[in-house]
C-alpha cells in the first residue's frame, strides 16, 4: 500500500455510485426531444486569431435536413457580454473575433448529426487583422490593439505589491541571484468537456443543468448577458467530471441559454467535444518573470524583486485576480522584509486564460524555490536549511505585508522531510545511479491562499432539513467538481448531529433549492461552507433537543441527547425517534440556515496597490515536497521515481480526501513541468486534441506518498484549512532542483521537455558555464 | 456508410469491389480519420467519400500466426535457418504479444509492440494496419524491417510477395495494386543469439507517438565481433529510415561504446529528420545516434 | 439493418444505423456509464468488454456488435450489489470525479481475468490507456490490488464477473 498510514477512511458518499457508472453528470442528459447545439468557431478553421467578421453565410446550413436555427450576435438579446468580473467576451462575436476559438454563430438542430453537418455547412468571411501574441510585445506602444478604443490599451491590469525598500536592500545585498523563468499555458483535460442542457419553462424560467463550478453566479453572468432577469434562471450543478478552475466562469451557460431561448420551449443539449474544449475552454495563463533575492551571507533572506507578464488571452475572465495571487506568492513562504512585486495581467489573441488550480501560484513557485537553491548552491548552504531559516512560522509578517495569525506549519512540514529516508538517504542513491542514467533529489516549500481574499465576500450559506423520514439532508450549496467537498460536508454533518453516515444525504447544488454559497474554487469549499454548516447543525440539534422536551415530558433540556435516529434522555433511556419527531414538526420548523463568512485582514496592509479585490489573503496551506528522478542521458527523459508531499492543511477531516488532493495535484504538477506541451503558433492551437496535448498515464507518475503536518486552524471547521491547490505548486520546482541535481544546470522554463532536458545535459559537457 | 463482414477471401474480394470500399481493421486510425474528415478515407486523405467499410472481424483467414519452416523468404535474417513466422494481417497486436515464438524468438518485435499505443489500442489494432497505415512512426515497423519481413498482397487475380521495405513508399503510400489487399506478413526467425533491441522515444510512457525509435538486429561472431548489423530507425524520415553506412562501420567490431559513437556520428550525419509539434530535427538527429549508445550497455 | 448482441448479459435486437459508433449507440441505450471524453482512443472512458476484451467503444461501429457479448462497467455490478473491483474503488479512494471510473473498472477487470496477483506496475500498465485527471492514479493502482487480493482469497464460484469463464480459471494462482 502506498498510504503508510494505513488508515481506510470510510468511503466518499458518492464514490459507489460513481464506481458503478450509476451518477449522472451533465454529459449524461439528453432529455427526451431535446434539441442539439453548437457553436461555430470559424477562427481555427481559417487559421485566424484576430479578425473581422465580414459576414456569415448560413444559407447553406439552414438547407441541411434537421437544422432549425442559426443564430448571430444579432440574435442576442442583452449586452452579449459574459465575464465573470469584467464584462468583456461576447456570446457570439458579431465584429471581431479575438482568439481562434471565438465563436460567430450558433446552430441548432433536432440531432447531433445534423448539428455537425450543420456546423460543417456553415462559411464565414473573416479578414485577418494583426494580432500580439506575447503580453510584453502587447505592451508596446505601436501593439495592435485587442479590444479597439479601450482605455488602457492592451493592460487588463498592472499591480504592485511593495514592501519596505527592496531596491535599496537589493543594492546593498551581499549575495544576489537573479534569474528569468516562465511556465506555460496548460489545459485543464478534465474528462467532462464543458456540457450542459436547459430549457425555457412555460413560467418564462430559463431551466439549465450544466457542470459549473459556480451555479448561483453563472445567473447573473447569464442574466447580464442574454438580457434576462438572473432570478428567472434555474442552475443546477450535478457532480463534475473534473473543473480545476475550468468550469469556473460560464462556458456553454450563455450559449446554451441563448439556444434555448430560439427552441420554443424544447430542451437544448449543448457538450463540446475534446477539441473544442481545447479551442474554446479557459487554460492556465502563461506567466514570465523576472526576479531577484538578496540575502546575507548567512542565507538570511532580505530582499526580493520581481516583475511578471500574465497572459490573459483576450477576455479578463479572472485574469486580474489569478495575477494578483501570484503577485501575492511570488517572493514564496518566507520571511523577507523588503519585496517589491509588479505584475502586469495583458491582453492578447491567445486562447483564453482563466482560473485553474494552483490559481497564478503553480506559475511564480518555480521561480522563487529556483533562486532559493540557487542562493542555497552560492553560500553553500544545504536547500533545506536555507529553507528551515527562513520559511514563515505565525505571527510573521509575510512577503505581502501581512501578518499571520492563522496556522502555520511549514517548518514542521521541512522537518518531516529531513527525517524522511527519502530525503536522509538522497547521496547514496544519487551515487547509485545505473548506466546511462543521472539521478537527482531535490525538494521545494510551497504555499497557497484560501478564500477570495479581502473585498469580495467568501461566503456561504448552509441548509440542512430533517426529513419526514427522520434522516438528514444537506443542501449543499458549492459544486462538488470531484474535490469530495459534498462528502465531507456529509461527514461533517454527520459528527455534528451525532448520526452514523447514512443518515445525511446530500443535495447538490440547485438555485432554487439551496442558497448561494460562493464558487467551487480558492481551497475555500470546504472550509467556508464547511463552517456555515456546522453552525446550522449546531442550530437543528439544539432544536431537535428543544422539541423533544414536550413529547419526552422534560421540563428541561438538561440531559437530552441527539444520538443515532433518536433524542434520548440519558438519564432515563428513553428516546424519541427522530421519524416520530418529525412528524410534530411543520416542513419550516425541520429546517436550519446558517451563513458563515470567512475573516478578512482587519487592518489590511497597504502593501498592495491597484488591487480591487482580492487582496490579501489571511490562511495558507503549505507544502514541502520532495522528488527523486532519473534522467536518461541519451534521451533526456525524465522518470519520477519517488515523490514525497508533506502539506499543513490544517486538521485532516477525512484521511483519503486529503491524500486524494496532495497525490491529484502533484499529478497535475509533474504533468505541468514534464509532459504537458500546449503549442501556439501565432494564437492558433497546435496541440488540439488529447493525441497532441498529453497529460499524465499511470506510467508517468509514481506513487506518491502523501504525508499530513497536523495543525489546528482555529477558524476552521474541525480545525482544517483548504487543500486543493498547494499540491500543484510543488513539482515544478522539485523538478528543477532535482534536474539540477542530475544535470548540473538550472532549467527555468517549463515544459522541462527530453529537448530541454538534453540540451542541458551536453551544456554541462563543456564544464566553464557554472557561476560563482 | 455501408459495413460488410466478408468472412471468406472470395466474399472479401467481392466486397471490395464496392464503390469507394475501404478496409475496416482494428478501426484504432481509420475511425479516427473519419471523425477528423468524414470525407478521407484511410490511404487516400484526398479521396472520394467512404461508401463502404470492408471489415475483418469475421475474416479468420486473416487472422492467426503459424510456423512454416520450409518457407523461403528473399531477404533471409541475420543466420536464418528458414524458420518464418507467417503472421495474417489481421492479428490484433495483443495477440502477436501473447504468442510464445513471438516472445521469444522476436524480442525486437515484442518490445515495440508492448509500447505501441495503449491495452484497449494493442487488443483492437493490428499488424497490417500499422503496416498499411505506412505512418514514419509506426512502431512494428522498425522491427519488421530489420527482421526481413515480407508482406503478402492479394488480389481477386492472385497472390505476390514483396519485401517490406519495397512495400512502403512513403508516409501513408504503399505499393498496393488497385483492388490488392495484405494478407499476411512473413518474419524470418533470426538465429537464437542475435542480439535484439528496441527503443521508443515518446513524450510520455503509454499513448505517446514515437519521437525517435530504433530497431536494432546484430549478429555476433563466436568472437563477439559483430557479423551483421542491422538498424532501423522510426520518425526521423518519411519512412522507416536505414543507415547501411553505420551497419558497415559496426562490422568487425564489438558493441563497444567506442565502435557505437562512431556508428552514431555517421547516423547523425546522414539522418535527415524534421521539425513537428514533438520534437524538433535537431533532438531527432542526436537521439538517433544516441539510441545506438544503449547497445553497449544492455 | 437488425442488429443482436448481448449488453450486460442481456439481449439486445433493435434497428440501427451500422456505422453508428459503439458509445453513441450504448448511450442512446442509456448504457450512460460508458463515458466519452475524446472520441479518438486517447482517454479510455468509454472502455467496454467485447467478449471479455477490453476495448474503445468510440472506435467501433454498432455492426460490429453482431452475435457478440458486450460488458460495461454496470454489469460488472451495481451499487446495491458492487463487484469487487467496483467496491473496492470506493473503499480505497480510487474515486474522484468519477467520470474516469467506470471505464477504469472495465480496464481492470480486464487485467484480473488475465493476471490474479498482478504487481504494481503491472496495473499501471494495464490501465495505460485509461486517463485519469483526479487522483494521480495511486489509490487506483491500490484499489486494484485489494481487488486483486480479494478476489484472489475468495472461493472460486464467487463474484459473477463477465467473462466468467476465463476468470475462474485464471484465478488460481498459477
Amino acid at each position: 500500500m502506498a498510504n503508510p498510514s494505513g488508515i481506510l477512511s470510510p468511503p466518499r458518499h458518492d464514490a459507489l455510485s460513481k464506481a458503478v457508472g450509476a451518477e449522472r453528470f451533465a454529459a449524461d442528459l439528453a432529455p427526451e426531444g431535446c434539441l442539439h447545439a453548437g457553436a461555430f468557431r470559424p477562427g481555427a478553421l481559417l487559421g485566424i486569431a484576430h479578425g473581422r467578421v465580414r459576414g456569415v453565410d448560413a444559407a447553406a446550413a439552414l438547407a441541411v435536413p434537421g437544422v432549425l436555427r442559426v443564430l448571430t450576435a444579432a440574435d442576442v438579446p442583452g449586452t452579449n457580454l459574459q465575464g465573470i468580473i469584467h464584462k468583456d467576451q461576447p456570446v457570439l462575436c458579431g465584429e471581431v473575433i479575438r482568439h481562434a476559438g471565438d465563436p460567430v454563430a450558433l446552430v441548432l438542430a433536432t440531432s447531433a448529426e445534423a448539428l455537425r453537418a450543420g456546423l460543417a455547412a456553415l462559411r464565414a468571411d473573416i479578414e485577418p487583422l494583426p494580432g500580439v501574441f506575447d503580453p510584453e510585445a502587447a505592451l508596446k506602444k505601436d501593439a495592435p490593439l485587442v479590444h479597439q478604443g479601450r482605455k488602457g490599451g492592451n493592460l487588463l491590469l498592472g499591480a504592485v505589491i511593495e514592501k519596505g525598500d527592496a531596491r535599496t536592500a537589493l543594492r546593498s545585498a551581499p549575495r544576489v541571484v537573479r534569474g528569468e523563468f516562465s511556465t506555460p499555458v496548460q489545459e485543464h483535460a478534465f474528462l467532462e468537456t464543458q456540457c450542459g442542457v436547459a430549457q425555457l419553462l412555460p413560467d418564462g424560467t430559463l431551466d439549465m443543468t450544466v457542470s459549473t463550478q459556480a451555479p448561483f453566479r453563472d445567473r447573473f453572468e447569464i442574466g447580464q448577458a442574454l438580457g434576462l432577469d438572473p432570478l428567472r434562471i434555474r442552475v443546477r450543478a450535478p457532480h463534475l467530471g473534473g473543473g480545476f478552475g475550468g468550469k469556473d466562469g460560464a462556458t456553454v451557460q450563455c450559449l446554451l441559454g441563448l439556444a434555448a431561448l430560439n427552441a420554443s420551449g424544447r430542451p437544448v443539449r449543448m457538450a463540446w467535444d475534446r477539441e473544442e474544449s481545447i479551442l474554446a475552454g479557459y487554460k492556465r495563463h502563461a506567466v514570465r518573470l523576472r526576479c531577484a533575492l538578496g540575502a546575507d551571507a548567512d542565507g538570511t533572506l532580505l530582499a526580493f524583486t520581481c516583475r511578471a507578464f500574465y497572459d490573459t488571452g483576450p477576455y479578463a475572465h479572472l485574469g486580474g485576480e489569478v495575477m494578483e495571487l501570484g503577485l501575492e506568492h511570488a517572493a514564496g513562504p518566507y520571511r523577507i522584509p523588503h519585496t517589491r512585486i509588479e505584475g502586469r495581467c495583458v491582453y492578447t489573441n491567445n486562447p483564453i486564460a482563466g482560473a485553474f488550480r494552483g490559481f497564478g501560484v503553480a506559475q511564480v513557485s518555480p521561480a522563487f524555490e529556483g533562486l532559493l537553491d540557487e542562493l542555497a548552491e552560492q553560500l553553500g548552504l544545504d536547500p533545506l536549511e536555507l529553507r528551515r531559516r527562513n520559511a514563515l512560522t505565525r505571527g510573521d509578517v509575510n512577503c505581502a505585508g501581512v501578518r499571520l495569525d492563522s496556522s502555520v506549519h511549514l517548518v514542521e512540514c521541512l522537518d518531516t522531510l529531513a527525517a524522511h529516508p527519502l530525503w536522509l538517504g538522497r547521496e547514496a542513491w544519487q551515487a547509485e545511479a545505473p548506466a546511462c542514467t543521472r539521478r537527482g533529489v531535490g525538494l521545494a516549500a510551497v504555499f497557497n491562499g484560501m478564500g477570495y481574499g479581502r473585498g469580495l465576500p467568501d461566503m456561504a450559506i448552509a441548509k440542512v432539513e430533517l426529513t419526514e423520514a427522520g434522516d438528514f439532508l444537506v443542501y449543499s450549496g458549492v459544486a462538488d467538481m470531484g474535490q469530495g467537498n459534498s462528502s465531507a460536508f456529509a461527514l461533517l454533518a454527520a459528527q455534528e448531529l451525532n448520526q452514523p453516515p447514512g443518515a445525511v444525504r446530500l443535495l447538490q447544488p440547485d438555485t432554487a433549492l439551496c442558497h448561494p454559497s460562493g464558487s467551487s474554487s480558492a481551497g475555500r469549499t470546504t472550509y467556508t461552507f464547511g463552517n456555515a454548516l456546522l453552525k446550522a447543525c449546531a442550530a437543528m440539534r439544539d432544536k431537535l433537543l428543544a422539541r423533544a422536551a414536550m413529547p419526552l415530558l422534560r421540563d428541561t433540556l438538561e440531559g437530552l441527547e441527539l444520538v443515532a435516529g433518536a433524542v434520548r434522555h440519558a438519564a432515563t433511556g428513553k428516546t424519541l425517534p427522530l421519524a416520530v419527531l418529525a412528524r410534530y414538526l411543520s416542513r419550516d420548523d425541520r429546517i436550519c440556515v446558517a451563513d458563515f463568512l470567512m475573516p478578512v485582514a482587519q487592518d489590511p496592509p497597504d502593501t498592495g496597490r491597484a488591487f480591487p479585490i482580492g487582496f490579501p489573503h489571511l490562511f495558507f496551506a503549505y507544502a514541502a515536497h520532495l522528488a527523486r528522478i532519473e534522467v536518461d542521458e541519451l534521451t533526456g527523459r525524465v522518470r519520477v521515481c519517488d515523490y514525497l508531499a508533506i502539506t499543513d492543511g490544517g486538521r485532516v477531516l477525512d484521511r483519503s480526501c486529503f491524500d486524494q488532493q496532495a497525490q491529484g495535484g502533484v499529478a497535475q504538477g509533474i504533468g505541468f513541468a514534464l509532459i504537458e506541451d500546449f503549442q501556439l503558433r501565432q494564437g492558433l492551437i497546435r496541440s488540439r486534441d488529447l493525441s497532441t496535448y498529453l497529460i499524465p498515464t499511470a506510467l508517468d507518475v509514481p506513487d506518491t506518498l502523501s504525508l499530513a503536518v497536523e495543525g489546528d486552524e482555529d477558524t476552521g471547521p474541525r480545525g482544517l484549512k483548504g487543500v486543493g491547490e498547494v499540491g500543484l505548486n510543488g513539482p515544478a520546482p522539485a523538478m528543477a532542483a532535482a534536474l539540477h541535481r542530475a544535470t548540473g544546470v538550472r532549467l527555468r522554463h517549463l515544459p522541462f521537455t527530453p529537448e530541454r532536458v538534453l540540451a542541458a545535459l551536453k551544456q554541462r559537457k563543456t564544464p566553464s558555464r557554472r557561476r560563482a | 456508410m455501408n459495413v460488410l463482414f466478408p468472412r471468406d477471401l472470395k466474399g472479401f474480394f467481392k466486397a471490395l469491389a464496392e464503390p469507394g470500399a475501404r478496409v475496416l481493421a482494428g478501426g484504432t486510425d481509420l475511425l479516427v480519420r473519419l471523425r477528423a474528415n468524414p470525407q478521407a478515407t484511410a490511404n487516400a486523405p484526398e479521396g472520394a467519400g467512404s461508401a463502404t467499410l470492408v471489415s475483418l472481424d469475421r475474416l479468420a483467414a486473416l487472422r492467426g500466426i503459424v510456423e512454416d519452416s520450409k518457407a523461403e523468404t528473399r531477404d533471409a535474417g541475420p543466420g536464418n535457418l528458414h524458420r518464418t513466422l507467417r503472421i495474417g494481417a489481421a492479428t490484433t497486436h495483443a495477440e502477436l504479444l501473447a504468442h510464445p515464438l513471438v516472445r521469444a524468438r522476436l524480442p525486437v518485435l515484442a518490445q515495440a509492440l508492448a509500447e505501441l499505443g495503449s491495452p484497449p489500442i494493442r487488443n483492437m489494432a493490428t499488424l497490417g494496419g500499422n503496416i498499411c497505415t505506412a505512418s514514419p512512426a509506426g512502431d512494428s515497423l522498425p522491427p519488421l524491417l530489420v527482421l526481413g519481413a515480407e508482406v503478402e498482397l492479394a488480389s481477386a487475380a492472385g497472390v505476390r510477395r514483396m519485401a517490406l521495405a519495397e512495400f512502403i513508399l512513403g508516409p501513408g503510400r504503399t505499393a498496393f495494386m488497385p483492388g490488392e489487399v495484405l494478407l499476411a506478413v512473413h518474419v524470418p526467425l533470426p538465429a537464437v543469439g542475435c542480439v535484439q533491441h528496441f527503443e521508443k522515444v515518446g513524450r510520455r510512457s503509454a499513448l505517446a507517438v514515437a519521437v525517435v525509435s530504433l530497431a536494432a538486429l546484430v549478429r555476433l561472431d563466436r568472437r563477439g565481433r559483430i557479423a551483421e548489423a542491422r538498424l532501423a530507425w522510426g520518425s526521423v524520415a518519411p519512412t522507416v529510415w536505414r543507415c547501411p553506412e553505420a551497419e558497415a562501420a559496426l562490422i568487425g567490431r564489438t558493441l563497444s561504446l567506442t565502435a557505437l559513437s562512431a556508428a552514431a556520428a555517421i547516423v547523425r550525419a546522414r539522418v535527415q529528420p524534421i521539425d513537428d509539434i514533438r520534437a524538433s530535427a535537431a533532438y531527432r538527429r542526436e537521439v538517433a545516434g544516441n539510441l545506438l549508445l544503449r547497445l553497449a550497455v544492455l | 439493418m437488425m442488429l443482436s448482441f448481448t449488453l450486460n448479459g442481456q439481449g439486445v435486437r433493435l434497428d440501427t444505423a451500422l456505422d453508428k459508433r459503439v458509445v453513441d449507440l450504448l448511450r442512446e441505450l442509456q448504457a450512460l456509464d460508458v463515458k466519452e471524453g475524446c472520441g479518438t482512443g486517447e482517454c479510455g472512458a468509454c472502455s467496454v468488454l467485447l467478449d471479455g476484451v477490453h476495448r474503445l467503444s468510440c472506435l467501433m461501429l454498432a455492426a460490429q456488435l453482431q452475435g457478440r457479448e458486450l460488458t460495461t462497467a454496470a454489469g460488472l455490478g451495481s451499487a446495491s450489489a458492487p463487484h469487487p473491483i467496483q467496491r473496492a474503488f470506493a473503499e480505497h479512494g480510487a474515486v474522484q470525479c468519477g467520470f474516469c471510473s467506470p471505464g477504469m473498472t472495465i480496464a481492470a477487470s480486464a487485467l484480473l481475468a488475465q493476471n490474479p496477483d498482478p504487481t504494481r506496475d503491472e496495473v499501471r500498465r494495464a490501465l495505460s490507456g485509461n486517463l485519469c485527471r483526479c487522483t494521480g492514479y495511486v489509490k487506483i493502482v491500490d484499489a486494484v490490488r485489494a481487488a486483486a487480493k480479494e478476489l484472489g482469497d475468495a472461493p472460486s464460484d464467487a463474484p459473477s464477473a463477465a467473462p466468467d469463464d476465463e476468470t475462474a480459471g485464471a484465478r488460481g494462482k498459477p
